[in-house]
């Protein structure tokens, strides 16, 4: 393992495919990416936890893989409200878009959003998960 | 017997003599006396003048009592007398007194003469020259010595002793042809004894011109002329009055001329015509070759006006008609022209016709006018009555005054319906200001007319497109008399426009949805693969049975969702190609009532009441499969998304408008927040609540069905209230 690579504290998957987030799990325990998984299965759930926490004083996860296309709240109107959340930590916050959307207005619309770090293409693999500890890290 | 014998002398005197003594009685008279002054007696003598002539005149008396005193004479050229009865007797007498031996006055010789008859016609003609202006005049040529009467000395404004000479006399005639005239006259006459009668200006004394008729003769002796002399006549006021009418004459002739006016003249009496050269002008033929008018009359009139105008002509005659018509007349060339006649007709006393005069004049050119001018009216009226365009002549208050078959069938209008409107009435509102501003503006003389889109109303009510021009008809003056309407019915036009709008927009729907249909298929079965590739890769690796078996379950369902999927897909590509002509006529209460009984199990599970309330016989135009699909969905989605705190009511009913038939779903269920949700709603994959069965499928599937059938899908709802779904249908044809 490379030097460089800091391991990432606290991850917060959310998607509402559980094959999805079993392989993602899967591949983050494989490389030790993250300390703490948290998975929520749609854009409101997430949004409902992520405000708890913040009410709580709790420190928000440091990442988030975002799902796009998500029933009741898709990642985009997840990403509308939760810009508007009071946070303490936001800008420590990287969120990666996780979609299999390969239609140019998605990836496009990702500009709109300072939050949000990068657009990454499903199936998650080793190396986008070994990319992203070293972007953190340098 | 001296005495006897005297008196047996004047007995047979010519004259009438009578001699009278000292008391006055008749002492000797001549027969001539007896037969003039005394008629009644056989004789006279020694009777008392005055008892034998009682009435004789006081002057006469006196006079004869003067000279018998006085012994003097008397003598008159003739006295006139008038008598208490009023009898006039002109008297002509000389009287001498005799004296006897004695030398005393003896008696009277008394000559009289009645010279009445004389002396009345003198009179006459001194009255008659003075009436009539006639002077007279005579030159001794001898003597060189030239006499006047007075008129002929008034006539040249002359003292009554001027005394005139030969040479003065004619340089009374004006200066020039005049006065050339007359010498000339005169000196033929001298030479060769020509008499002269003519009418020449004198300027008289007074410098005033004259115009006088010379009347002159010669006397000849031995082969010399002795005597001039003639009369001399003032007819200034004759001729200055004929020449006026010569004037007049003339001018009437060039008037007539130059109009073309022929005058023609009708002795009814003597039956005679007379034309002016006009008259052959327009006949078109030469005075020569024709005997008479009547002949050229005849020969010139139209065979088939012939008997009309003879018969206008008696008609004018009895008074029953005034004389005023048309008719033609054949040119020796060939050529017909059209003549217009009036005439007066005169009559006697007794109302008996003697004389018509009228006037013919050419009116060939305003004929042929006529002609061209009804000509082009018939033409017009052909173009109007078989115009595609609809056309119409319009009253200045919009009136319909003519209409012609397009513009009926256009409006639906039968012509009588159509008469009885005016353009206000059937035009839709919003375009009326603009019709009629631009009409006043016509009316103004601002444009000459105008053109714009508009529309109108059928008479069933529905909308007719029309391309209005309109144009003002004025006549001489300027006058507007009526418009002209012409509209082109672009209905037809406007609603392939609409469709085609329609169509441009269903096809950028099209293509825009078929754009997201691909990317929702691209990502629908990327992450499928993408889970299979994922899962499958771990299977290679993974040591542990358990997780073996594990990872096989999820692969299983990975592939059961992309079966899945693909079978959405299908579903939603069968929608999209759905065609618009399996459309039937479909009885919505039975398509509802067969759906519900196939969902009576979780109806019945879920407790939930269903109600239809449809009209039984209520019929829909509809893909059968999609209604089905449809009631299934709206359903299905009623009874899923129940609220968990309240029995589960399903409303259906519908209404009817005038275009479609409304379905309603209304249920009392979780309710969808539609501020957040109302795009999303209908898209692919979209699901608002956490349920396991929701596939964010059905009303997708739904929108694109109805829409698929030319209908619409609307949605009221209220979180925690509940939802109304409404679908608009056709109507089924009928």
């Amino acid at each position: 393992m490379n030097m460089n690579i800091t391991k990432i504290k606290s991850v917060c998957i959310i998607d509402d495919d559980p094959i999805f987030i079993y392989g993602t799990k899967r591949i983050m325990n494989e490389v030790d990416f993250a300390d703490e998984i948290i998975i929520y299965n749609d854009g409101l759930a997430a949004f409902d936890g992520l405000k708890a926490m913040t009410k709580k004083g709790e420190e928000l996860p440091s990442m988030i893989f975002l799902d796009i296309n998500m029933p009741i709240m898709n990642g985009w109107e997840f990403l509308d409200e939760f810009v508007q959340l009071p946070n303490n930590n936001s800008e420590n916050i990287t969120i990666y878009i996780i979609s299999s959307s390969v239609d140019p207005r998605d990836i496009a619309r990702i500009h709109e959003y300072k939050v949000v770090n990068n657009y990454i293409l499903k199936p998650i693999s080793v190396e986008d998960l070994h990319n992203i500890l070293k972007h953190v890290g340098s | 017997m001296q005495t006897l014998s005297i008196t047996s002398l004047i007995k047979d005197s010519p004259s009438a003599v009578a001699i009278l003594d000292t008391q006055l009685r008749f002492a000797g008279n001549s027969r001539v006396w007896l037969n003039d002054f005394c008629p009644d007696h056989e004789s006279i003598l020694g009777k008392n003048y005055f008892d034998v002539i009682p009435h004789t005149p006081e002057k006469l008396k006196s006079i004869l009592c003067e000279c018998l005193e006085n012994g003097s004479r008397n003598l008159s050229e003739g006295e006139k007398f008038i008598f208490p009865s009023g009898k006039i007797q002109w008297l002509k007498w000389k009287i001498n007194a005799w004296t006897n031996s004695d030398e005393e006055i003896g008696g009277l010789i008394v000559l009289l003469e009645d010279v009445t008859k004389t002396k009345r016609l003198e009179e006459l003609y001194q009255k008659a020259e003075r009436v009539a202006r006639i002077g007279g005049w005579e030159v001794d040529m001898t003597t060189n010595f030239i006499y006047w009467t007075d008129i002929t000395k008034d006539i040249h404004e002359v003292p009554r002793d001027f005394k005139p000479d030969l040479e003065t006399g004619i340089n009374f005639y004006k200066k020039g042809e005049h006065r050339e005239k007359i010498t000339n006259l005169i000196t033929n006459a001298i030479a060769d004894g020509t008499p002269w009668d003519t009418e020449l200006i004198i300027v008289t004394k007074k410098g005033n011109e004259v115009w006088v008729r010379a009347k002159g003769e010669v006397e000849f002796l031995d082969g010399k002329c002795v005597r001039l002399f003639g009369t001399f006549q003032d007819i200034d006021e004759k001729k200055k009055t004929e020449l006026k009418f010569l004037e007049a004459t003339q001018r009437l002739e060039i008037a007539t001329r130059g109009a073309n006016v022929g005058i023609w003249d009708f002795d009814i009496v003597n039956n005679q015509l007379f034309w002016d050269d006009n008259m052959y002008l327009l006949y078109g033929i030469d005075k020569k070759d024709f005997n008479g008018v009547y002949e050229a009359w005849q020969s010139g009139l139209h065979p088939g006006d012939k008997i009309r105008g003879e018969k206008e002509i008696a008609m004018a005659i009895s008074g029953e008609k005034e004389f005023d018509t048309e008719f033609r007349v054949v040119w020796p060339n060939g050529e017909t022209r059209y003549i217009k006649a009036t005439a007066v007709t005169q009559r006697n006393a007794d109302g008996k016709a003697i004389k018509m005069t009228g006037t013919n004049w050419d009116i060939t050119e305003l004929k042929n006018t006529q002609m061209m001018l009804s000509k082009s009216q018939e033409s017009f009226f052909g173009a109007f009555e078989n115009s595609d365009t609809g056309m119409a002549i319009v009253s200045i208050n919009g009136k319909w005054i003519k209409v012609n078959q397009s513009l009926c069938s256009s409006l639906g209008y039968k012509e009588k319906e159509l008469l009885k409107l005016t353009f206000q009435q059937i035009t839709h509102p919003e375009d009326l200001q603009n019709d009629i501003e631009l009409l006043n503006q016509t009316i103004a003389g601002e444009i000459p007319s105008y053109r714009m889109g508009k529309r109108y109303f059928h008479k069933d009510g529905s909308i007719i497109h029309g391309i209005l021009t309109v144009t003002a008809v004025r006549n001489i003056n300027g006058k507007i008399l009526h418009f002209i309407s012409q509209v082109t019915d672009i209905t037809p036009q406007i609603e392939n426009e609409k469709k085609l709008t329609r169509l441009v927009d269903i096809t950028s729907e099209q293509n825009e949805s078929l754009l997201n249909f691909a990317h929702i298929v691209s990502h629908n079965l990327r992450s499928h693969s993408s889970n299979l590739a994922m899962l499958t890769k771990f299977l290679v690796k993974e040591e542990s049975d358990e997780e073996r078996q594990n990872l096989l379950g999820m692969l299983s369902g990975a592939s059961d969702s992309l079966n899945e999927t693909i079978l959405h897909l299908n579903e939603v590509v069968q929608v999209k190609v759905g065609a618009l002509e399996k459309m039937k006529s479909i009885n919505l209460y039975d398509s509802i009532k067969n759906v519900k009984k196939n969902l009576n199990l979780i109806i019945q599970e879920k407790n939930a009441v269903c109600e239809i309330n449809i009209p039984k016989n209520l019929m829909v135009s509809a893909i059968p499969a999609y209604l089905d699909s449809i009631v299934l969905n709206l359903l299905s989605n009623g009874i899923k998304y129940s609220s968990p705190d309240r029995k589960p009511l399903i409303q259906i009913s519908s209404e009817v408008n005038e275009e479609n038939i409304i379905l309603s779903f209304k249920d009392n269920g979780l309710g969808i927040d539609l501020n957040k949700h109302r795009e999303k709603l209908f898209g692919m994959y979209k699901t608002f609540h956490r349920n396991k069965d929701a596939k964010g499928i059905g009303l997708f599937i739904t929108k694109n069905q109805i829409e698929a059938m030319s209908g619409k899908i609307e949605v009221e709802s209220t979180v925690g209230v509940g939802s109304t779904f409404k679908l608009h249908f056709k109507k089924p044809l009928t």
